[in-house]
Parts: C-alpha cells; sequence; structure tokens
C-alpha cells in the first residue's frame, strides 16, 4: 500500500473576484495503515485537504500523491477510476442513495468496479453487513433507519471495495455522542484488522483525542501534526 | 444494469404526483397522435378503397386515341389483345376488368348535370363496384338492384346526382354525349340503382352498361377506356407497372410517358400534341386519384404539426421535472460521483428515468389508442356535415390502426422524449462532485 503525501499544497479560491486561501503550503506524508484525524475550527482547511486527498478536487499549487498517482496530472475519468478503486468515502450527512435499500447502498460501489461475480458481490456485501452489525436491517431503506445506523451502511459502503484509504469527513458531526463513540470504535476496529488507511476530519477533542496521530490545522496551515498513543 | 434500473423506477415512484401527471400527459400526446394518424390512414385506405371501387385499377392499361392532330380520344382500341396480355402475364393480378370512358349530359325532367360515366360489364364487377353501398329504393315495384346494369338502357346514379334530378329507381333520364366526330347521341336509360354517396368522388362518377357508351361514341366492340388490373400484394405495384412498360414497349405499342394525374388532365396536352393513332399510358391508382391526394396530405400535416406542438409541451414539461429532480438529488449525483461513478453512468441514469416513463407512458397511450380506435370504427359515427364528409371522402368515421402505425408513434415519441431529456440529465452528469457534495 503506497503512503498519501501532500508536498507545499496551496489550495485558493475565489469568492467573486476575492481570492481566499483556504490551504497555504501543505506538506504532509500520511503512511499506510494510519489511523488520523484532522482537527481544527471551522474554515481551517480540513475539509479542503479531504478533498484533494479524495481526489474530488485538484490543488491550485503543489503535488499530491495518492495511491502512487500525482492527481494533477490525471484526467476526469481517471481521477473517477482512482476515487472507485483506491478510496472509500464517508460522509456527515451519511449520503446513502434514499431509494435503495442497506444490501443495495453498499452493493453500489461493487456494481460500479464490476470485478466481482453477483455472488461473490452478495457475500461481500453480507460480510460487511454483519460487520457493522445491520444484518436484521439489510432490507431496510436509509430512511427507515437511525443516524447511526445509516452511519454504518456508509461505513460498510466504504469498505465493501477494501479500498486503501477511506476519507471521513466529521462522521459523527450528526449523531449523538455514544453513537459517535460506536461508530468511532468501529472504525478503529477495521483499522487494526484491515490495515485500511483512515484520516478523517472532526473538531470534536473527545474523538479527536482517540488518533493515533493528529494533524492540527489553523488558517490553512499545519501547526501541529502530533503522534499519540491511544489505547 | 438492474441497480440502475431500481434506482430510475423507485425515483420515479418516490416523486409520484409529478410522475404520473406527467405519464397522463405523454399518454394523451400518444393517444392523441395516434387518433389523428388512424384518420389520416382510415381516410387513405378509403381513398383507395373508393377510388379503386370507383374509376381505377391498381394499374390501368388506359391511353388516348387520335384520330387527328387536335383531337383527344380516352380510349384502347384493339384491347382483347392488351387484356389477354395483362391476364397471362401479371400472375400478381387479382382482378382485371375493362370500363368503357364517357362524359356527358344526364337530363332528368327537372334538371340536368355534367358528369364522366363509365359504361361497365356487370359480369367483372361483382367485386369491383359491387362492393358500394347502394341506397334502398322508395318504390317497392322498382327495387334497387345494381346487377341490371347488364341490360342495355340502364344507369345506376350516386345519391348527389339523384338528388340534383330529383330521381329515383326506375325514373327515365337521357344521356347526351358528344362524340369524337362532334355530333351529340342521346340515349335513355332507366335509373336500375341509387349509390350511397363515398364523398368528392361520387360527384365525378355514374355507370352505364358498356355497350350503351359504344353505342353512345358508335365505337366498335374491341375499343374500351382502360383495362383495369387489381393486384393481391399491392406493395408489388412498382415492380408490375414497370414490367409491363417493358412488355408492351416490347410489343410494339407506342407509350406515353409517365404523368402522375388523372386522365381527364391529360386531355389539352394530348390534344396538343402532333401524333396520331393509338398511344398507350400505364397508370396507377395514385395517379389516377392524385387530385385528391391534397386532402391526405393536409391531414397529415395537420397531424405533423398538432404532435410537434404537443409533443414539445410535454417535452418541456418532461426537462422541468427532471431538471428538479437533478437539483433535488444533487447530493446523490455529488454522492456517486464521488464512490467512483463516471459521467456516462450518471447521464444514462437519468436518461433511463425518462425513457421508463416515456415507453410505459408511450405503450400505455398506444393500448389505449388501439381500443378506442376499435370503439370508434364498432360505433360506425356518420358524419353528417356535407362538407365533412366530402372532405374526408367517407360517410361514416373510419380510423385504421396498424401495427406500423403503432410502431412508427411508439419509436418517435419515445427518441422524442428522450432526446428532451438529455439536456437535463447532461448538466447532472457535469456536476463536480465537490460542488454537489457541498451541498449536503
Amino acid at each position: 500500500m503506497q503512503p498519501i503525501s501532500l508536498e507545499n499544497v496551496q489550495k485558493n479560491y475565489y469568492l467573486d473576484k476575492v481570492k481566499v486561501s483556504a490551504l497555504k503550503g501543505i506538506t504532509l506524508t500520511i503512511d499506510a495503515g494510519e489511523f488520523t484525524v484532522i482537527a481544527g475550527p471551522s474554515g481551517s482547511g480540513k475539509t479542503t485537504i479531504l478533498n484533494l486527498i479524495g481526489c474530488v478536487d485538484t490543488a491550485s499549487e503543489g503535488k499530491v500523491v495518492v495511491g502512487g498517482k500525482e492527481t494533477g496530472t490525471l484526467s476526469e475519468r481517471q481521477l473517477t477510476d482512482l476515487r472507485l478503486h483506491t478510496i472509500g468515502f464517508i460522509f456527515q450527512s451519511f449520503n446513502l442513495i434514499p431509494v435503495l435499500n442497506v444490501i443495495d447502498n453498499i452493493e453500489f460501489p461493487l456494481l460500479l468496479q464490476d470485478k466481482l461475480s453477483p455472488k461473490e458481490r452478495r457475500i461481500q456485501v453480507m460480510k460487511f453487513i454483519d460487520r457493522v452489525g445491520l444484518s436484521q436491517y439489510s432490507n431496510h431503506r436509509p430512511s427507515e433507519l437511525s443516524g447511526g445506523q445509516r452511519q454504518r451502511v456508509a461505513i460498510a459502503r466504504a469498505l465493501v471495495t477494501k479500498p486503501q484509504i477511506v476519507l471521513a469527513d466529521e462522521p459523527t458531526a450528526n449523531l449523538d455522542s455514544v453513537t459517535g463513540q460506536n461508530i468511532i470504535d468501529l472504525m478503529k476496529e477495521i483499522n487494526t484488522a484491515e490495515k485500511t488507511t483512515f484520516l478523517f476530519s472532526t473538531h470534536d477533542h473527545s474523538i479527536m483525542n482517540q488518533a493515533r496521530r493528529i494533524i492540527l490545522l489553523h488558517d490553512g496551515r499545519i501547526q501541529d501534526g502530533r503522534l499519540q498513543e491511544t489505547p | 444494469m438492474k441497480v440502475y434500473f431500481l434506482i430510475a423506477y423507485r425515483n420515479i415512484l418516490q416523486r409520484r404526483v409529478r410522475s404520473l401527471m406527467l405519464a397522463i400527459a405523454i399518454i394523451a400526446v400518444s393517444v392523441i397522435f395516434s387518433l389523428l394518424l388512424a384518420l389520416v390512414q382510415g381516410v387513405q385506405d378509403t381513398l383507395i378503397g373508393n377510388g379503386t371501387a370507383l374509376m381505377t385499377g391498381h394499374v390501368n392499361i388506359a391511353g388516348f386515341y387520335k384520330i387527328s392532330q387536335s383531337s383527344a380520344n380516352p380510349m384502347v382500341t384493339k384491347f382483347p389483345a392488351l387484356l389477354e396480355y395483362a391476364k397471362t402475364n401479371i400472375p400478381e393480378a387479382d382482378i382485371i376488368i375493362d370500363r368503357v370512358k364517357a362524359y356527358g349530359k344526364v337530363i332528368s325532367e327537372t334538371d340536368s348535370a355534367m358528369i364522366p360515366m363509365w359504361g361497365v360489364n356487370m359480369e367483372q364487377e361483382d367485386k369491383v363496384l359491387g362492393r358500394l353501398d347502394i341506397e334502398p329504393s322508395t318504390d317497392p315495384k322498382n327495387p334497387a338492384d345494381l346487377k341490371r346494369l347488364k341490360e342495355s338502357g340502364t344507369i345506376a346514379l350516386f345519391a348527389v346526382h339523384a338528388k340534383k334530378l330529383k330521381v329515383g329507381v326506375g325514373d327515365m333520364v337521357t344521356v347526351s354525349v358528344p362524340t369524337y366526330r362532334n355530333m351529340t347521341n342521346t340515349k335513355d336509360v332507366k335509373v336500375v340503382a341509387i349509390l350511397k354517396d363515398v364523398g368528392m368522388m361520387s360527384q365525378f362518377n355514374a355507370y352505364l352498361n358498356a355497350g350503351d357508351v359504344r353505342t353512345l361514341y358508335q365505337n366498335k366492340p374491341d375499343s374500351t377506356g382502360q383495362i383495369m388490373i387489381y393486384l393481391k400484394d399491392l406493395s408489388k405495384l412498382p415492380v408490375v407497372e414497370a414490367r409491363m412498360r417493358k412488355d408492351l414497349s416490347e410489343k410494339g405499342y407506342s407509350l406515353m410517358d409517365k404523368d402522375s394525374a388523372p386522365f381527364w388532365m391529360k386531355f389539352d396536352r394530348v390534344a396538343g400534341e402532333s401524333w396520331t393513332g393509338q398511344r398507350i399510358d400505364i397508370t396507377t391508382w395514385e395517379d389516377e386519384t392524385s387530385f385528391l391526394k391534397w386532402i391526405v396530405a393536409l391531414l397529415s400535416a395537420l397531424t405533423f404539426v398538432l404532435t410537434i406542438v404537443l409533443s414539445i409541451i410535454i417535452v418541456m414539461g418532461l426537462v422541468n421535472a427532471l431538471w428538479m429532480s437533478v437539483k433535488e438529488r444533487t447530493t446523490e449525483i455529488g454522492t456517486l460521483r464521488a464512490i467512483g461513478m463516471q459521467r456516462t453512468k450518471v447521464l444514462w441514469m437519468f436518461v433511463l428515468e425518462s425513457l421508463i416513463l416515456s415507453v410505459t407512458s408511450t405503450a400505455a397511450g398506444l393500448i389505449f389508442a388501439a381500443i378506442v380506435c376499435q370503439a370508434l370504427n364498432a360505433a360506425a359515427i356518420p358524419i353528417t356535415d356535407e362538407a365533412f364528409k366530402m372532405f374526408l371522402m367517407t360517410n361514416d368515421l373510419s380510423f385504421t390502426f396498424g401495427f406500423t402505425q403503432a410502431m412508427i408513434t411508439f419509436f418517435s415519441l419515445v427518441v422524442f422524449f428522450t432526446l428532451g431529456s438529455l439536456v437535463p440529465a447532461l448538466s447532472a452528469a457535469k456536476l463536480s462532485p465537490i460542488v454537489a457534495i457541498n451541498q449536503s
């Protein structure tokens, strides 16, 4: 598995005609299998970093390498392929497809990959449904699930393709503290078992402290990038 | 593939009211389009049916005989040889008859009318003239009987002329025709049948005994007006026509150039040409009824314009609905793009939604239209307005709803609606995942 690296990355936006610098020269390496949190106040650039690593956005300057590929040199189609085969996404608002049930939602990335037979797909999907503890809800639609259950479906969807990297943008923001803790425990468990790189953003200190590495951002710059011992 | 269908299908169901409104609109357009096409086809079928019964075969051996440079007599001399040719060399033929042409005045005690007439041999006409409906006679002593045209001194008139001349079955009228030598010959004939009008074409036809017409014109028995050939399969017409031209030319007959006009529109041209003697004119039913083609063309144009206008309105509704769907599903699209769905698949997902809606609704519309056509035909709704009766060339509304026509309607509407849906689908496919995700 390849590390993620950002080299002197800058990201500028234009609000009307005013240039806004969201990231101001970020250099960072995240090794495979890390369980890392990106923390910082609102507007510090957490989501922008995740977007750049997630290949849904490109840097204004600098180099972003994901899965051994420099994202700035890839076409739209290649970026989409990289996302499909290398990255799993977990969103703050879960972002499940409302008209599909749990099984279909989780199966969707596998269908896009088109690598497995229907039988293999089904086995894989059921394995992950079981892993996130939703076996009895497999035929439910998102609207029939609680927030925590929806986020579990989103985690299963992100992991079902066995990606190298899972990116989660404030995955617990819309959940109560107990459910949020359960979700973090689940992510840590999978990180340990599958050696999948987890990178998530949060500004919740209790969640932040459970990461093995914290990258603290402030005003588009890394303020602190310490490693910490967590249980 | 299944999952795209599932998403599209469930999205349609989820937006139930909007989808239902659109479906009803598409069904309405399909029904209106189908009914109009069925009406046009019905009129065209009537035109073929009535036209071929009244005045033309599917293909005809006709022509002009000129005794002087300035004359133009619509007749074929020595026709038995041509009749024999037709019987032995056109295996595609179902019925072959010949009729003598006449044009003159029919005079009653109260009025007169100039009418193009046909001299017929009733032995041959069972399946041709016999197809027309006859009005019941008001005089029980003189029942209407078209077969009596076998007898000399008989005439069958259309109701429009009978009304003008104020005659009924059993009444006598005088037929007066100007001969080719500029004399006028007359004959008293008895009305043996009044034919029900079949629109505009009723104005241009009346039927006499063939022998009487020859006598009036002082023609030889081996002359006729035209040999009318009816084919088993109308699609063979171009092949048969081409072969007849080739064969007759090789047999030494002098042929007229192809001119898609009825014989009575060719008089001036023929009279202005310097040749004399016999020239053969191979014509088709389309040539002989070409003066009525404008009706079908007008109805087709009206159908086309109306359908286009209605379809554009529906497409605008469809585009609007899909646009709303794209707006509502921006986050979903962004999520799908983020997890690795290519733009083409997003496009396909939205097009599929419109495809499902248009395919099911158009199919439902066609089934409904077919049922309505059957019901309307069974009801045989009479046309009461004389102008419409003349225009549509029929006494009852007739709808012809065929499989080919249904398929054309189905595919043209589905393609049209699907093309319309491409605009919002493209805008969905172009959405950047980051913009879409940020909306959440």
